[in-house]
């Protein structure tokens, strides 16, 4: 993954160096020829001059020797030389690399050279005109730097550049992220987006929001359904519980019939207990359990066991309850109650013959050891209605609950399996953030 | 003794009256807010139960009118909302109990029978059944005035039948009784068999008539 910046900085880099990289041969040629047409010029300025001066001068032949010799001495860029007949001669111009004692980089250098032909008292000569040129390939290598301190110059600035584009133009884009980030459906009113001046961003914020609305909506209408579903089957849950309770008191009923309606005793109480769960998971999620008190979790721990120990009894697994300190919370009690009850029911249906149960309470952090066979899915473990036993009856919800509950108050639930035993584990302290 | 029944929902009034009919208690239905003003304006009763969601109005109002009347009469409110803050408002505005819905009839006869001994016969503390005698506020047990020792459970549950003499008790409906409203975590409610056989035997041994019957598959009775 690469940051969506650095792409563009990527590519204007590679771009840079490729132009240049062109530009490096062209900028070579056009100095080069600028500068051969420049000395070209010079040359045959120079000759034009020196032939006018030579014709004027009316020198002999052996003055004419003379002259080159003190040339050859002081100026040695310019000779000449008889001719060994007479001709007609157009200019020419030469380039020619000769050694060069004053050149310490290679020994060498270029010339320029020009040939002309003139006629001096009567008798041929030609003249030479040179003059030093920069050799190419140092013109070359010395473009070459330049460009290169120029690339190095253009991708600083482009770095530099990114980086101040980023954090000011993008700054709008990162606040959305975080914003994003902290989101919280079951949690939020919804989503606050800060305006920007940037166009896309200020659309990417505007349809966000519009998304977010929309699925608040839906979720609230989703969260009132579930709980006002369970709140219209309270009433028919009720009075068939009631009739169930009048059609006891008939008299004269067989003891089949008493077994039929024992019978729909345990499915009703089962509905009712899922119907109760749904209705209470959607009041935790809706945070109708605002009120809070100080609550000690080993007094409360204890309270729970007085409720359940019959049903432990009566499956025969045995209590260990090693809770020692005080350990006091601020929450619901309702909330705190349902949560320690569905931990300890759970630990009794989910238990084995002849089990047992271990209560902990260290550092803040309830354990709920309970006999068991099988490690169990904690993907599913704590999701709604996924049963992770297919014998045992219960409302699917429990765990949820238990979850959903922790979560409203930033508690930290863990399952493990060591030794034969379920352990759950709720970790009161970490409460790093409160319900709003 | 005059009973109250504000509730809307008819079918569940009409169980209750039935349920309660077999007592000495005089049953009135109140179907919404209006009708229930009025009577609580114009009558007294001994017990009113009150559904807190009400057409035409709410619950709650109706217990700050008994307050402004400076009414006596015992209120218990059964609330399919079975929310703690309702709970705790409905009882700071001076209602007696609170029971959520779905109930057992059972347990609402032994809340209104507890209600009404609590508010005629505050100064007596003890219940005469016979040749037993109960003190609530000790929680004690005497049979021909020798204590009989029993567990907190065994109390409760012989209140609990004192509350609901010839009905037939179910199983869960004891078992709710004593593990509160999460009774219907479980379905196996056999832990109760073992009270309740405790609780005869020690009444038997006593020398207490043995009142509570087994009904084959169902439940208990106390008859007399």
């Amino acid at each position: 993954m690469t940051k969506l910046l650095h792409r563009p900085l990527k590519a204007f880099a590679i771009y840079a160096l490729v132009i240049l990289a062109v530009s490096i041969p062209v900028y070579a040629w056009v100095v080069d020829y600028i500068w051969v047409n420049e000395l070209d010029e010079n040359n045959w300025l120079t000759l034009e001059h020196t032939k006018e001066k030579l014709v004027k001068q009316h020198f002999e032949a052996e003055e004419l020797k003379l002259v080159n010799r003190l040339w050859g001495q002081v100026q040695p860029g310019i000779a000449i030389s008889p001719a060994p007949q007479k001709q007609v001669f157009q200019d020419s111009i030469y380039e020619v690399i000769r050694p060069n004692e004053y050149d310490l980089d290679d020994g060498e250098d270029r010339f320029r050279g020009l040939k002309s032909y003139i006629e001096l008292n009567g008798k041929p000569y030609f003249i030479t005109i040179e003059t030093n040129l920069e050799e190419s390939d140092e013109t070359f290598m010395a473009i070459t730097l330049v460009t290169a301190g120029f690339l190095l110059i253009l991708v600083l600035g482009f770095m530099v550049l990114n980086r101040r584009i980023s954090k000011s133009s993008w700054q709008p884009f990162y606040q959305t992220l975080l914003n994003l980030r902290a989101f919280d459906l079951s949690r939020s009113k919804g989503l606050e987006l800060e305006d920007t001046n940037i166009l896309e961003f200020q659309e990417l914020n505007e349809s966000l929001q519009k998304l977010v609305e929309r699925n608040l909506v839906v979720y609230q209408q989703q969260k009132a359904f579930t709980e006002n579903a369970s709140h219209e089957l309270q009433t028919p849950i009720a009075l068939l519980k009631s009739k169930l309770d009048l059609l006891l008191q008939e008299k004269d009923i067989s003891s089949e019939i008493s077994e039929i309606i024992n019978g729909i005793e345990a499915p009703l109480s089962r509905l009712s207990r899922i119907n109760k769960n749904l209705l209470l998971l959607a009041k935790v999620e809706n945070q109708q359990f605002e009120q809070q008190e100080d609550i000690d979790i080993k007094s409360a721990m204890k309270f729970c066991i007085s409720l359940f120990e019959d049903y432990a009894e009566n499956e025969e697994i045995s209590i260990h309850n090693d809770i020692q300190e005080s350990y006091t919370i601020q929450a619901n009690p309702f909330l705190l109650e349902t949560l320690l009850n569905n931990l300890f029911s759970n630990a009794i249906r989910h238990n084995v013959e002849n089990g047992s149960i271990i209560l902990k309470l260290e550092n803040g952090t309830l354990y709920v050891y309970n006999s068991g066979e099988f490690v169990l899915n904690e993907d599913s473990l704590f999701k709604r209605f996924s049963s992770s036993t297919s014998n045992k009856v219960s409302s699917g919800l429990g765990l949820a609950i238990v979850s959903e509950v922790a979560k409203q108050y930033g508690w930290q639930v863990y399952y493990a399996f060591e030794k034969g035993h379920h352990i759950f584990s709720v970790n009161f302290w970490n409460s790093d953030f409160l319900p709003n | 003794m005059k009973i109250l029944i504000i509730e809307d929902e008819q079918e569940l009034a009409k169980d209750m009256m039935k349920f309660l009919a077999s007592e000495q208690y005089l049953c009135e239905w109140a179907f919404d807010f209006e009708e229930a003003m009025d009577k609580i304006s114009a009558y007294e009763y001994d017990c009113i139960l009150l559904d807190l969601m009400l057409p035409g109005g709410d619950g709650l109002s109706i217990l700050n009118e008994l307050k402004e009347l400076n009414k006596q009469d015992g209120v218990i409110i059964i609330s399919a909302k079975n929310s703690i803050e309702d709970k705790v408002k409905g009882l700071k505005l001076g209602a007696d109990d609170y029971l959520a819905k779905p109930f057992h009839q059972a347990e609402l006869a032994a809340r209104i029978e507890s209600l009404i001994r609590r508010k005629h016969f505050n100064s007596s503390n003890i219940i005469h059944h016979n040749e037993i005698e109960i003190d609530l506020q000790a929680k004690t047990v005497k049979v021909q005035n020798q204590f009989v020792n029993i567990t907190k459970k065994e109390f409760q549950l012989l209140l609990f039948f004192v509350g609901n003499k010839n009905r037939v008790l179910s199983k869960s409906a004891l078992a709710e009784h004593l593990s509160g409203d999460f009774a219907d975590m479980f379905d196996n409610h056999d832990f109760v068999y073992a009270h309740v056989k405790n609780l005869k035997r020690k009444l038997k041994e006593a020398g207490y008539g043995d009142y509570i019957k087994t009904i084959y598959g169902t439940g208990y009775k106390w008859e007399q």
